[in-house]
């Protein structure tokens, strides 16, 4: 029932987040951090995380599967269903809008102006999340071989998002093997 | 039935891509096969979806819902887009709350959860790459730093960093960030 009461909210503020996710949608990341971790504590910084890379390798388009991986988290199947329309609801509104307009906003100077302020933002809202995020996913040396390979790679080459996950969650099944409770430094 | 079809051909096109990008050449197959778009009109619409909030596959099946059947049709295709996250998503969702404290689990989490953060950090650079750089990629064959520097819309550079500054150092929220970014935009972009 408790969560039953949270759909409205979760419905609104995912509206919220995705009137302002611009530029590949990885900003989504530090407004649910944001949002639902630090505003309403129904998230914890470990499970967006966990949830970014699966979203992110899963097929369909990472900033749907985000919020289904949240809005099922704090809320079950309903939640997941609020959250994805949710996010989805103005960028519905946005593209009829644009659509109508399209022929003279594509060529309009102001509108370019605005869209290289908002694509460069894009960038330290990008960097905020990664910096909150290496207490929770570095723990031990061996992460951080873990982060600099999968960096490299990310930043260099197309190699698949999936396979890169598989290979990452076989390496922490190899390195901790269920021992978790004996390196909790 | 126009409906149907709309949503079995954004399910595909979901469940053919992984976001962004690499939809394109899944949109273009399907929608150039019904004739619901021409090749030029998919280029529009990645730069619609520039100018827009949200992703481009939603984008794009608004763009073309709403082009073949009206507001029904838009939302028909964005249903369809939408099937993976709402079921693979929804599943793994499941799965993972239902194994929460396994030992197992959390030792394979820690290994991807740095992969994670790494494919972050290497969005921000992709980013930046496109986005401050001439061209949108760093030409390695022939590479001169002269050339490379002046190429750098160093105005672009200026707002990240000021932005930056207001995110990380005062702490403003991301939307207000986001506004600030654009009045930037509008004086120096």
């Amino acid at each position: 029932m408790e969560k039953t009461r949270r759909l409205p909210a979760i419905f609104f503020i995912m509206m919220k987040i995705g009137l302002f996710t611009f530029g590949g949608g990885w900003s989504i990341i530090a407004q649910i951090q944001n949002e639902f971790v630090d505003k309403k504590g129904w998230m914890t910084e470990e499970q967006i995380v966990d949830y970014m890379s699966l979203a992110k390798s899963f097929p369909g388009i990472m900033i749907i599967n985000m919020s289904v991986f949240c809005g099922y988290t704090m809320a079950g199947p309903a939640g997941a269903v609020a959250a994805a329309f949710g996010l989805s609801l103005p960028a519905l509104v946005a593209i009829a809008v644009v659509t109508y307009f399209y022929e003279s906003l594509r060529d309009n100077i102001y509108v370019a102006k605005i869209l290289n302020g908002v694509r460069s933002v894009v960038i330290p809202i990008i960097i905020s999340a990664c910096l909150r995020m290496r207490g929770t996913a570095i723990r031990g040396k061996s992460a951080w071989v873990i982060l600099a390979a999968s960096f490299v790679v990310c930043a260099l080459t197309g190699f698949s998002k999936l396979l890169l996950i598989l290979i990452a969650l076989a390496l922490g099944l190899l390195i901790w093997r269920g021992r978790i409770s004996d390196d909790l430094s | 039935m126009i409906y149907l079809r709309l949503f079995i051909s954004f399910m595909k096109i979901g469940f053919c891509s992984f976001g962004g990008m690499t939809m394109i050449p899944v949109i273009n197959d399907e929608v150039l096969r019904y004739g619901w778009m021409t090749a030029s009109e998919v280029m529009d619409i990645v730069a619609v979806a520039e100018m827009t909030p949200g992703s481009l596959g939603i984008n794009c099946a608004t763009f073309v819902g709403l082009r073949t059947a009206g507001l029904p049709g838009a939302l028909f295709a964005s249903l369809g887009v939408m099937m993976p996250s709402l079921t693979l998503s929804m599943l793994a969702a499941h799965f993972i709350l239902h194994m929460k404290g396994n030992k197992y689990l959390e030792s394979a989490m820690r290994g991807v959860r740095p992969a994670s953060l790494g494919m972050l950090a290497a969005a921000a650079v992709t980013l930046s790459v496109s986005t401050f750089v001439a061209g949108g990629v760093i030409d390695l064959s022939g590479f001169s730093l002269p050339a490379f520097l002046s190429g750098i819309s160093w105005n672009l550079v200026l707002i990240a960093v000021i932005t930056g500054v207001i995110l990380l150092k005062f702490k403003l929220s991301i939307p207000k960030t986001i506004l600030i970014a654009a009045v930037l935009g509008l004086l120096i972009g």
